[in-house]
C-alpha cells in the first residue's frame, strides 16, 4: 500500500505525520529538533514510527519534508564564503541598502548586518542601461583576472548582480561563463536568474543570500538523503518551497534561497486545505506561538503569495532585515505570543515586543521569569488550565502568575489583578487585530467575507476575541493544529513560479510583447518542470503587478488564461482598477496603467492528499467546569471545559466554553456557539448563541 | 503653546487604564493605517520612498491625539494645525465629507510643497474630531522645478502657489474650482492630482476608523481616555526631562551659505532645562535671509521635538499632552522664526543642523546619548524636458551618508541622518529620467578620526542624457566641518563638483547650474564627526577599517600615532 511520510524541522520541535493510500492518518509525532544537524532529530523520529510499525521503509514511495535550514545558515551567519560580482561604481550597494533606520527617534541603531564585507565585494567594467541596452561593453580582460582571483581567494560561491541585468543578461552570462571557465566548482548564483525584477539593492539582497544558503542546503541535502537509506528509505524527497509548493531536491539545491520560511508556508497550506474540506474558500490564517504570531490568507482556495519578503529583521520592522525577491506565502508577523511581556509605559499598559521567549518563559512556567506575560494572564482568566499545559509537560504556578502581574502591572496602574490580567489580553488582542487589519483591510480584503483559521499553541485561545474585534464572523480551529506544518506538507501540490520585469504600458498596443513575456515565463518554467522530472498533470496562472503610471508600489492582479488581445487588456484594466478601488477606495479614471512585473505559476492538478474523517466516539465523561473571566460576563462565571478527544462530530455548545488537547486551548465566548464539523474540526460562529 | 479642553466639567472620573491604553493603541493604528494608504498610493518620490508625509487624529477641540511615525519634519506643525483651520473654519461651518486644504509655510509645515489636507470626523450632527494628512507634493509652481529653489529667491512669492486654509473638498469629492486653480499652477498636475487623491483616501480611511472607534466605546468614554491619554503623556514627558541636568547649555555652529556668495549662517541654540520644562532658544542664531532655506518656527519646532525624544525616550507619544513641557522659541526676523514672505522652500537642508545644535549642546549633560554630527545630505533637483519623449521630468534626488561617532559606537554607515528616509533606487531612476548613475559608494578617509571614527561621506555621479537640464543643488559642508565631540576630529568637508568635457569645476553647495548632455554632476558628502581622542582607537578597529577599504594606509597612518603596520602591503 502506498505510504507517505511528511516531516517539518522547527526552531524547537521536529513533527511527522503520515499519509496512506491518500488519505492523512491522525497520527502524528513531535520529537525535539537537533543541532547543529537536524537530520539526526529526523533520523531519530523515523525510527521511532517505524519501531511502532507506523511506517513501513518498502511501502513509504514519497518523504516531504519543511526545513529550517536556509533560514538558520542566514540568521546564524553561518552560510557559504562568498563574493559578490557587481558593476564598475556600484560596489557598496549592498552595504548602502535602502538607508532608512527602522527606529526614527533612535539615533544608535544597529543595522542588520549584511552576509559578506566589503572586501567580498569585486566590480567590473560594464554597464546596461535602463532599457536593456549596452552602454559600456564588458571588460573581458579584466574579468578573466578577476575570475582567476576569486578561483584563489578561498570563497565556495559567487553572487553576481549587474545593473538593469534584468533587462539585459548578457553580461552576467559572460561573467558566469568566465567564472565556470577559471573557477569550475564555485556555486554561482546570477541575479537575473534568481531575482530578474528592478530595484538593485533588494535583487542584489537575494541573489548574495542564494549563493550563501547553497552549500549548505546542498551538503543538508545529501545529508538527509544518505540518512534516508540507510533506514531502507529510498523513494524521492521533496522539499517545501515559501512559496507553499512542494520540489525536488534537485531544484532545491539550484533555487535554494526558495526554501527559507518552508515550515510557515506549509502551516498556510493545511488552512487551504482544511477550508477546501469544509467548503471555505477565504481564509484568514493566525498562526500564534511563544513569541510571535503570523497572520495569513487564502483567497479562494488559494493561500496569497507575495513577491518577496524580509529574513532578519529587527523587532518584525519592515526595513531592518535582509530583503529577498522571491515568491512566499503571503505572512505578516508581529511579536505577540504567550511569552510576550506586559508592562507599564509611560501611564499606559503595553504588551510586547519584548518575549521572556521558551527559557525562562512565563512567570507561571516557575524557571525563574518574574515578569508577566500574556500566558501569565491567560492563567489568572481560566482560560488556561495550571495542569495539562505543553501536553502535560508542565504544571503551571497560578501564584507566579498572580505575583508578576500584581507587583509590575496591578499596582503601578492602580488595578485589580483581574482588570490587570484582562488588559494584558485585551492588548494582546489588539496587537493582533492590527496584523489582522494588515493583511486584510489593508490589503483589500474584507474581513467580514472571511474565516479565520486558527492553530498553534496560543491561536485558538484569542482567535474568537480576535474575530469578534475585527469584524470576522467564524473561527475554525482545524483538527491537528499542532503538527500543522507536517500536516500542510501532506496536503500540498508540486508547484513552480517564474517572475520577470517588464514595464509596459497596459494598452491594446503592447499584446504583442504581452505574449513574449508569458510565453518565455512558460518556456522557463517547461524546462525546469522537465529538469525535475514532474510529468504530473497541471495547470498555468498568470498574474500582473500594476501601477498607476508614476507610483511606486504595484498590486498584484490575477488575469485570464488564453489569448493576450483587446479583450484580455481590458479584462487586465477592469481587474486592476477593481483591486485599487476596493484598497483605497477609489480609482484614478482616465490614469495610464503600467505592468511592471509578470508572475506565471504552475501547479499540479492533484489536490494532494485528503484528510481522513474524524471517528472519535463521544467520551462518556462530563465536561468539568472552573472560573472563567469574560468582560460580558462582568467576570468570573462557572465554564465547561471539554476535552476535545470527547467531541463527537455534530455536537454543539452555546459559549461560554473551553475545549482543550494536549497542544492547544481553544475559547469560546459567551454570544458565541462552537460546533464540531464532520471532519472533526471546531467551528465557532460569533454571535449566533 | 497648547490649547486645551474647552469644559470637561460634568464628566466623570478618569477612566481606568485598561481602556485608555486599548484606545490609545488604536488611535496609534488608525494613523499608521492611514499613512499605509497614503504611501501605497502616492505617486511623488519623496513619499512613498521617502515617507515625507504624516498622518494625524485630533479630537473635537483640535487636540492632536495621535500622529503617525513618519517625518519627524512634520512634528512642529501637526500639533497646531488645527488651530488655523478652526480660526478660518469654526465647527460650526464645517460639514461632513468637507476637507480643507493648505500649504502655507507659517501655518503648515515650513514650506509651499507641503500640503495639509484636514477634514472633519461628524457623528450625527456634531463633530467629534478631525483627520490631517500633509504630503510633501513633488510641485507647487514657483521659479524651478520641485518648488525648492534657494538660490535667486528672495520672496516666498517666486516659490509657487500659496493657498491659506479653503475648503477643497465638499461631499468628499475634490472641488473642481479649486483643482482647476491649484494643478494650473502646478508642473505635473496628473501627479499632484494622484498624491491629492492619496491623502483624501487617507483621511477616508481615517476617519471611519475613528467614528468606529467611538460607536465602539461611546463619547463619554472617548471623551475621558483621550484627557487622559494626553495627561499621561505630559507626565511622562516631564518625567524623562527631569532626567537631564538641570541647567542652561549652549552650542553655535555655522551652516555654510544661503548660496553661492553669500555669508555663513549662525546656527545658535541654547538649551534650558529646568522643573520638568525643556526650552530651546535659537534667538541668537543669524537674521533671516534672502534665500530660500528660512527655517519657520513650524520646522525649528519639529526638530526640537525630534530631539527630545532622542536625548530622552524614543517612545514617548506624539500628542497634545507631550509637547506641553516643550518650548520652542526664537526672534522674530531670525533664521530659525522668519516672518512671511520669507522664502523657504530648501529648508529641509537645515533640519541636521537643528538636531545637531541641540546635540552639541547636550553632550555635556548627557554625554552618553550625545552623537557628533552627521554627514549631511543633499537634495538636488534635475529638472527638463526628456528629449525621447517630449515630457517634462523631475530628477528628485536623496543622498545621504553617515552618522557622527558616539561615547561608545562609530558612526553608523550609510543611513539616513535625521529626516528618515529611504534612498530612490539607480534602476528606477534610470527608467523614470534621462539621466544615467554613474557611481554610488563610500569615500574612504572621510569619516573624522576618533576613539570612535565618524561614518563616511558617500559619492554619488549623476550624468545627463538630455540637451539641456537645470540643476538646483541644496547640501551643506562644504566649508564647515561636521564637528566632532570629546576630542573626536571632524569629518571631511563635502563637495560638490561638476564635471564637464574633461574638466571639474567646484560648485557652491547651494548653486543653481544649467546642465548639458554628458554634464556629470558629482556630489560628494561630507563624512560624520569623531567621537573621543583618536590615539585611543584600537589597533584592531583601525586594521579592521583599513582592511574594509573605509580608510586608507596612509590616512590611518596620519590619524593614528598607534598604528604601525607591520609590512607594507602593496
Amino acid at each position: 500500500m502506498s505510504r507517505q511520510v511528511a516531516f517539518d524541522v522547527g526552531g524547537t520541535f521536529t513533527d511527522f505525520a503520515l499519509s496512506e493510500a491518500g488519505a492523512v492518518q491522525q497520527t502524528f509525532l513531535k520529537v525535539p529538533t537537533t543541532y547543529p544537524d537536524p537530520a539526526k532529530g529526523v533520523i531519530a523520529g523515523l525510527h521511532q514510527l517505524i519501531d511502532a510499525g507506523w511506517l513501513d521503509p518498502d511501502e513509504c514511495d514519497l518523504v516531504l519534508h519543511a526545513t529550517t535550514i536556509a533560514t538558520n545558515a542566514i540568521l546564524e551567519r553561518k552560510g557559504a564564503r562568498t563574493a559578490l560580482i557587481t558593476s564598475m561604481g556600484f560596489r557598496d550597494v549592498l552595504i548602502i541598502g535602502r538607508q532608512k533606520r527602522h527606529r526614527t527617534y533612535e539615533v544608535a541603531v544597529n543595522r542588520t548586518k549584511p552576509l559578506l564585507a566589503r572586501s567580498d565585494i569585486f566590480e567590473i567594467r560594464e554597464r546596461v542601461g535602463a532599457d536593456g541596452e549596452i552602454v559600456e561593453p564588458l571588460d573581458e580582460a579584466a574579468l578573466d583576472a578577476l575570475a582567476r582571483r576569486l578561483a584563489e581567494g578561498g570563497y565556495d560561491a559567487v553572487a553576481v548582480c549587474l545593473l538593469h541585468a534584468y533587462a539585459n543578461p548578457t553580461h552576467e552570462l559572460s561573467v558566469r561563463d568566465a567564472l565556470l571557465r577559471h573557477a569550475p566548482y564555485l556555486r554561482i548564483s546570477l541575479s537575473h536568474v534568481v531575482s530578474p525584477k528592478i530595484r538593485e539593492y533588494e535583487r542584489t539582497s537575494t541573489t548574495v543570500a542564494d549563493a550563501y544558503v547553497g552549500p549548505a542546503v546542498e551538503r543538508y541535502v545529501a545529508s538527509l538523503k544518505a540518512s534516508l537509506a540507510d533506514l531502507g528509505i529510498t523513494p524521492s524527497l521533496s522539499i517545501m518551497q515559501s512559496n507553499g509548493g512542494l520540489i525536488s531536491t534537485e531544484l532545491a539545491c539550484r533555487m535554494p534561497i526558495r526554501i527559507v520560511e518552508s515550515g510557515p508556508a506549509a502551516g498556510v497550506l493545511l488552512c487551504a486545505a482544511v477550508g477546501r474540506d469544509e467548503g471555505l474558500k477565504n481564509l484568514l490564517t493566525f498562526d500564534m506561538g511563544g513569541t510571535t504570531a503570523k497572520l495569513g490568507a487564502v483567497d479562494d482556495g488559494e493561500p496569497a503569495i507575495v513577491s518577496g519578503f524580509e529574513v532578519d529583521a529587527a523587532d518584525y520592522k519592515k526595513g531592518s532585515g535582509l530583503p529577498l525577491n522571491i515568491s512566499s506565502i503571503e505572512l505578516v508577523e508581529i511579536g505577540a505570543g504567550g511569552g510576550s511581556i506586559a508592562e507599564p509605559l509611560m501611564g499606559l499598559l503595553q504588551v510586547g515586543p519584548q518575549s521572556a521567549s521558551s527559557w525562562p518563559g512565563p512567570a507561571c512556567y516557575g524557571r525563574g521569569g518574574v515578569r508577566p506575560t500574556v500566558t501569565d494572564a491567560n492563567l489568572l482568566l481560566g482560560y488556561l488550565a495550571a495542569d495539562g499545559f505543553n501536553n502535560g509537560a508542565m504544571t503551571l504556578d497560578a501564584e507566579a502568575s498572580r505575583n508578576a502581574v500584581q507587583l509590575h502591572v496591578a499596582s503601578p496602574l492602580g488595578l485589580s489583578v483581574t482588570e490587570a490580567a484582562w488588559g494584558i489580553h485585551a492588548l494582546a488582542t489588539n496587537n493582533m487585530e492590527r496584523a489582522l487589519r494588515i493583511i486584510s483591510i489593508e490589503r483589500g480584503r474584507d474581513p467580514r467575507d472571511y474565516t479565520l483559521i486558527a492553530f498553534g499553541g496560543a491561536g485558538p485561545l484569542h482567535a474568537a476575541r480576535l474575530a469578534r474585534q475585527a469584524s470576522v464572523g467564524r473561527v475554525l480551529v482545524p483538527l491537528g493544529a499542532g503538527v500543522g506544518s507536517a500536516l500542510g506538507l501532506l496536503r500540498a501540490a508540486p508547484k513552480l513560479d517564474a517572475l520577470t520585469t517588464r514595464i509596459l504600458p497596459l494598452v491594446p498596443e503592447s499584446a504583442v510583447s504581452m505574449s513574449e513575456v508569458f510565453a518565455d515565463l512558460e518556456a522557463k518554467l517547461r524546462s525546469d518542470l522537465r529538469q525535475a522530472h514532474l510529468t504530473a498533470q497541471g495547470s498555468f496562472q498568470r498574474a500582473i503587478y500594476m501601477r498607476y503610471k508614476g507610483q511606486g508600489f504595484e498590486l498584484k492582479v490575477s488575469v485570464p488564461d488564453g489569448p493576450i488581445d483587446h479583450s484580455f487588456v481590458a479584462a487586465a484594466r477592469d481587474a486592476f482598477q477593481a483591486a485599487y478601488r476596493r484598497i483605497y477606495g477609489t480609482a484614478v479614471p482616465g490614469s495610464e496603467i503600467e505592468a511592471i512585473d509578470w508572475l506565471l505559476v504552475w501547479q499540479a492538478d492533484a489536490p494532494g492528499r485528503r484528510a481522513s474523517v474524524a471517528t472519535h466516539p463521544m467520551d462518556a465523561a462530563d465536561p468539568t467546569t472552573r472560573e472563567v473571566y469574560f468582560p460580558e460576563t462582568d467576570g468570573f462565571v462557572s465554564c465547561r471545559i471539554f476535552s476535545r478527544s470527547a467531541l463527537a462530530p455534530g455536537a454543539v455548545f452555546d459559549g461560554p466554553v473551553i475545549v482543550t488537547e494536549p497542544e492547544t486551548t481553544t475559547v469560546v465566548l459567551p454570544g458565541d456557539r462552537l460546533e464540531v464539523t464532520r471532519q472533526g474540526n471546531l467551528l465557532i460562529t460569533i454571535g449566533a448563541a | 503653546m497648547s490649547c486645551s479642553a474647552a469644559n470637561h466639567a460634568g464628566l466623570p472620573d478618569r477612566v481606568d487604564a485598561v481602556t485608555a491604553s486599548v484606545i490609545s493603541s488604536t488611535l496609534i493604528a488608525i494613523a499608521e493605517e492611514m499613512g499605509t494608504a497614503l504611501r501605497n498610493s502616492a505617486y511623488s518620490a519623496a513619499v512613498r520612498e521617502g515617507d515625507d508625509f504624516s498622518t494625524a487624529l485630533f479630537d473635537r477641540y483640535g487636540r492632536l491625539v495621535a500622529q503617525g511615525n513618519f517625518t519627524p519634519g512634520h512634528l512642529g506643525s501637526m500639533p497646531f494645525v488645527l488651530q488655523h483651520v478652526l480660526r478660518y473654519y469654526p465647527e460650526s461651518s464645517l460639514r461632513p465629507g468637507d476637507g480643507i486644504f493648505l500649504n502655507d509655510a507659517a501655518l503648515g509645515s515650513g514650506h509651499f510643497p507641503d500640503c495639509y489636507l484636514v477634514s472633519p470626523i461628524h457623528l450625527q450632527d456634531r463633530v467629534v474630531g478631525y483627520v490631517a494628512s500633509i504630503a510633501h507634493h513633488v510641485d507647487v509652481g514657483g521659479a524651478a522645478p520641485g518648488s525648492q529653489l534657494v538660490q535667486g529667491v528672495s520672496e516666498a512669492y517666486q516659490e509657487g502657489i500659496r493657498i491659506l486654509p479653503v475648503r477643497a473638498v465638499r461631499n468628499d469629492e475634490f472641488d473642481e474650482e479649486f483643482l482647476r486653480i491649484f494643478l494650473g499652477n502646478v508642473r505635473l498636475p496628473d501627479i499632484v492630482r494622484g498624491d491629492l487623491t492619496a491623502q483624501k483616501s487617507a483621511n477616508h480611511i481615517g476617519a471611519a476608523r475613528f467614528l468606529e472607534l467611538f460607536a465602539k466605546h461611546g463619547a463619554a468614554t472617548m471623551d475621558r481616555a483621550i484627557e487622559h491619554l494626553l495627561d499621561v503623556a505630559e507626565a511622562a514627558t516631564r518625567e524623562e526631562i527631569r532626567r537631564i541636568p538641570s541647567g542652561s547649555y549652549r552650542f553655535s555652529d555655522y551652516f555654510d551659505d544661503a548660496g553661492p556668495g553669500t555669508e555663513p549662517i549662525c546656527v545658535s541654540v541654547e538649551v534650558t532645562v529646568q522643573d520638568g520644562n525643556i526650552t530651546f532658544d535659537f534667538s541668537d542664531s543669524s537674521d533671516q535671509v534672502g534665500a530660500a532655506i528660512n527655517s519657520y518656527l513650524n520646522y525649528t519646532r519639529a526638530y526640537c521635538f525630534f530631539a527630545v525624544k532622542v536625548f530622552t525616550d524614543p517612545r514617548l507619544p506624539q500628542n497634545d499632552g507631550a509637547i506641553r513641557p516643550i518650548t520652542v522659541t526664537s526672534r522674530e526676523g531670525s533664521f530659525f522664526n522668519p516672518t512671511f514672505p520669507a522664502p523657504s522652500g530648501g529648508r529641509a537642508t537645515i533640519q541636521v543642523r537643528i538636531f545637531e545644535a541641540i546635540s552639541g549642546a547636550l553632550a555635556e549633560a548627557v554625554p552618553n546619548k550625545a552623537i557628533a554630527a552627521f554627514s549631511h545630505w543633499s537634495n538636488p533637483n534635475i529638472g527638463g524636458v526628456d528629449e525621447k519623449t517630449g515630457r517634462p521630468f523631475i530628477f528628485y534626488d536623496l543622498i545621504m551618508g553617515g552618522y557622527g561617532a558616539m561615547q561608545s559606537r562609530d558612526g553608523a554607515e550609510a543611513l539616513a541622518a535625521v529626516m528618515n528616509c529611504a534612498n530612490i533606487p539607480i534602476e528606477m531612476h534610470e527608467r523614470a529620467n534621462p539621466i544615467r548613475i554613474r557611481h554610488f559608494g563610500f569615500l574612504p578617509d572621510s569619516g573624522g578620526a576618533g576613539q570612535f571614527r565618524g561614518g563616511c561621506g558617500i559619492r554619488k555621479d549623476v550624468e545627463v542624457l538630455t540637451a539641456s537640464a537645470r540643476a538646483s543643488l541644496l547640501s551643506d559642508r562644504h566649508v564647515h566641518a561636521p564637528y566632532g565631540l570629546a576630542g573626536g576630529k571632524p569629518g571631511k568637508l563635502g563637495e560638490t563638483v561638476l564635471l564637464r568635457d574633461g574638466q571639474a569645476r567646484n560648485l557652491s553647495s547651494k548653486e543653481t547650474v544649467m546642465l548639458r548632455r554628458g554634464d556629470i554632476l558629482s556630489f560628494r558628502l561630507s563624512g560624520g564627526g569623531g567621537f573621543g581622542d583618536p590615539a585611543l582607537r584600537e589597533t584592531a578597529a583601525i586594521e579592521r577599517d583599513l582592511e574594509e577599504g573605509y580608510t586608507t594606509l596612509d590616512a590611518s597612518r596620519a590619524c593614528y600615532p598607534q598604528f604601525k603596520p607591520e609590512s607594507n602591503p602593496s
